[in-house]
């Protein structure tokens, strides 16, 4: 038995506060993890470096890159990938499932109630200023029916574990979530690097997810016989571009930008080699503000003028709906369990993070009292920018943010310094503890389908929590095991 | 099929094509030098340049600076590795209308090519990399072959790669066959063997005419020949049938204005007559049938790609 800390190739293996998805408190592996702990134990330093190089070489040569822009000169980087696997257990993956769907259903209800009737807001359940004023809600959208209700269609929640060991959720992604053609491409590196492994293991499968995001987006039309869709990309210089032309490939539907459409009648074409082709769903990768200048914003040039007239008219559905960002607002996060109570009447299966609301005088003096132990975070932000990680920060930090928060205190929000999970990573000499979380991909149409997979995202720098790929993240495969 | 779609086929096509032709006149050009007089070898140089720029070297440049120049050079809008990077570049905008084997060798290819340096090849065996990169563009071409489904996309690609090659082929035999030329600098018997290695086409050229090399032979074989590859007849033929193929769906009027074109041109080369051009006749021969290419990229464009929307509506 190799002991974390100790024994190769754990040697610098730590196990802290956090909860680690491989070894328990003592040091042993826990029991899902053995097959892997026996592999790693035998299989030479050497042959995971040479692993790890062809999945790297094989990355580049796919494609599956993004750009960084330096002096003018622009570098093609591959997101990261860890040869090992995360896993999650089936009484693990069952409770993260029917949690994530009672949240999906509850958060589409919340926002046909805040784009018809408004009823949450006229029985004080979460405040009208919230909503009204949220730069994310849109009027357009009011009144507007929606096929099934269903104005999130694809979700990617990030989910944490917390040092009890239990998921909590840590923000709904309901606008233009990326990242499955990741989960995809990492289950092949994951599936080559330890073959029998896998094989021993009951690895539910996850490579259906195109065809399920094809069904779901086919839900959102009354018929069903030659439905046109096309995803709907700013293009070549989108950081997710890979992932774009991915799905569009394996689900055998076209690839569009916004110069490719045009709206005639409230009619969307795109313009073929044999002339004009009607398009009925589109599966938009461009945020609400781009999407048509001439009702959003008028500088874009990657979006299609006359698009939401059209879409008002139902003569094409866009999957995600607009104005879906209201409900995955920092602060609107706060309130989601209280959504659950007050429109399922149920108890949510998958707990918050605790969060203070700013705007909550009694919560802003605790969070400017405390800003050495919290995480604040800016209501309308994403991808790590504009937050505080206070442990982390300087003095001078510290207070400039709390400068910020004093004068915009709706604008923010706070959490305590959440410890992820860590789990192990090889990191080139040895197999070292990394903190991670957990990305699963919700299609919510007709029916809601979770393919049991997700995105693992890993924080590469020792001690790092911050999982973004844009600020040093990488990811691994995440299996989910049958039983 | 998506217009911008076609347009970035026919493009990559068009780019690819550049970059194999830019290729095999270095790599023929860099072993046959050994075998000439340094003023022999300058005047062959020259004509390769001109060849694939369009402009005449100045002659303080040398065989290193020329390679360096048509090779690597980023500021050369057609050297080798911009061509391949703009190859890559449209075939990055439609990777979903390109099976993974042709993205990932041309991605390949072009990474490998990306950092190298002429200092780093030049002490051993320079050739050897223009070889090895032609090698891998038939390798490509392979793949695009038995890996993409012949359709509509696929003629795309053959209507890039057949105009630009018509377009190249062109200008080699327009440097070789100029009559306004220097005597000193007019091409000698090794010149005229090297046009046909030039063209992948000494081979082929003994096959039909025995190894007796002559100019009006060389300008029958590589403009009328209607088997071999890399001739102008061949690339028209080709041509002609992509453009029966592409575009089903368009209207009859359409259509017409591209066809009538390609008609035209089709028949200017099966009744074109070696005899009549050789009276220096070669020249304006290939000028008609350039021109005539570019007419047919343009209603190419105007019918199927750029075509206004109010036109259809």
């Amino acid at each position: 038995m190799s002991q974390p800390g100790v024994d190769a190739p754990y040697s610098n293996y730590e196990l802290g506060k956090p909860y680690d998805e491989m070894f328990a408190r003592d040091g042993k592996a826990r029991a899902p993890y053995a097959a892997l702990d026996s592999r790693l134990s035998t299989l030479p330093l050497e042959e995971l470096n040479r692993r790890q190089q062809a999945v790297e070489q094989s990355f580049l040569h796919q494609g599956i890159t993004f750009t960084v822009y330096n002096d003018n000169r622009a570098t093609e980087r591959i997101i990261p990938t860890d040869l090992l696997p995360r896993i999650v257990t089936a009484p693990e993956w069952d409770r993260i499932e029917r949690g994530l769907t009672q949240r999906i259903t509850a958060l589409n209800l919340f926002l046909r109630d805040i784009y018809t009737d408004g009823r949450v807001l006229k029985d004080g359940v979460v405040p009208r200023s919230m909503i009204y004023g949220s730069k994310h809600y849109r009027r357009e959208m009011r009144g507007l029916p929606v096929p099934h209700g269903a104005y999130v269609n694809i979700c990617g929640s990030d989910l944490i574990r917390n040092e009890a060991g239990d998921f909590v959720v840590l923000e709904d992604n309901l606008r233009v979530p990326s990242g499955v053609s990741y989960m995809l491409a990492n289950r092949d590196v994951a599936r080559r690097a330890f073959p029998a492994v896998f094989r021993s293991m009951g690895v539910r499968p996850v490579d259906h997810y195109p065809l399920e995001l094809l069904a779901t987006l086919r839900s959102l039309v009354p018929f069903h016989e030659d439905v046109s869709i096309a995803i709907l990309t700013p293009g070549v210089f989108n950081s997710a571009y890979f992932e774009h032309a991915f799905l569009a490939r394996q689900m055998g539907v076209e690839l569009v930008e916004g110069r490719d459409l045009l709206v005639n009648d409230n009619i969307v074409y795109t313009r073929t080699t044999s002339g004009l082709k009607r398009i009925d769903v589109i599966y938009r990768r461009i945020d609400d503000d781009f999407i048509d200048p001439l009702i959003f914003r008028e500088d874009s040039a990657l979006g299609v003028p006359g698009l939401f007239n059209a879409y008002r008219a139902g003569n094409v559905m866009i999957a995600n709906a607009l104005g879906t960002g209201v409900a995955d607002d920092k602060a609107v996060y706060a309130y989601v369990p209280r959504l659950i109570r007050y429109y399922l009447a149920e108890e949510p299966i998958l707990d918050n993070v605790e969060t203070f609301l700013c705007r909550e005088e009694r919560s802003l003096q605790h969070v400017l009292g405390n800003l050495d132990k919290l995480v604040v975070k800016a209501v309308g932000e994403s991808g790590g920018y504009g937050m505080l990680i206070g442990p982390h920060a300087s003095q001078a930090e510290r207070e400039e943010f709390a400068r910020k928060i004093k004068s915009d205190p709706e604008n923010y929000i706070a959490q305590p310094t959440i410890q992820l999970s860590t789990a192990p990573t090889f990191v080139g000499n040895g197999v070292e503890a990394r903190h991670v979380d957990l990305r699963p991909f919700i299609l919510h149409g007709a029916e809601t389908k979770i393919v049991p997979g997700a995105l693992t995202r890993v924080a590469l720098k020792r001690g790092s929590l911050v999982v973004n790929s844009s600020q040093g993240g990488g990811s691994k495969d995440t299996w989910v095991l049958s039983q | 099929m998506l217009s911008r779609v076609a347009d970035s086929l026919y493009w990559m096509a068009r780019y690819i094509e550049r970059a194999e032709h830019t290729a095999r006149l270095i790599a023929v050009k860099l072993d046959s030098m050994v075998e000439q007089t340094p003023e022999d070898a300058a005047s062959s140089w020259a004509r390769v340049h001109q060849a694939l720029t369009g402009e005449k070297t100045s002659p303080d440049l040398d065989a290193f600076d020329i390679t360096q120049r048509l090779a690597f050079d980023r500021d050369n809008e057609t050297s080798l590795i911009n061509c391949l990077s703009l190859a890559r570049d449209n075939a990055r905008q439609v990777r979903e209308a390109l099976s993974n084997e042709v993205w990932e060798n041309l991605n390949r290819l072009y990474l490998r090519l990306s950092p190298v340096t002429m200092d780093s090849i030049w002490v051993h065996t320079p050739a050897r990399l223009f070889r090895e990169a032609l090698e891998d563009m038939h390798a490509l071409e392979g793949v695009t072959y038995s890996t993409l489904s012949h359709g509509e996309g696929w003629y795309f690609l053959e209507l890039g790669r057949h105009i630009e090659r018509v377009q190249q082929l062109g200008r080699l035999l327009d440097v070789h066959f100029k009559v306004a030329q220097a005597p000193e600098h007019s091409p000698k018997y090794f010149d005229w063997l090297v046009l046909l290695k030039f063209c992948t086409a000494f081979e082929p050229y003994t096959k039909q005419y025995t190894a007796s090399i002559r100019p009006q032979k060389i300008a029958e074989f590589l403009l009328f020949d209607a088997e071999f590859p890399h001739s102008i007849c061949f690339s028209v033929d080709r041509m002609s049938e992509a453009l029966a193929r592409v575009a089903p769906g368009a209207p009859p009027a359409r259509r017409a204005a591209v066809e009538r074109l390609a008609g035209r041109l089709k028949s200017a080369v099966d009744f074109g007559q070696v005899d009549e051009l050789m009276s220096g006749g070669v020249a304006a021969f290939i000028a008609d049938i350039t021109k005539q290419c570019e007419q047919i990229h343009k209603a190419l464009y105007s019918s199927y790609i750029t075509y206004g929307a109010e036109t259809v509506l």
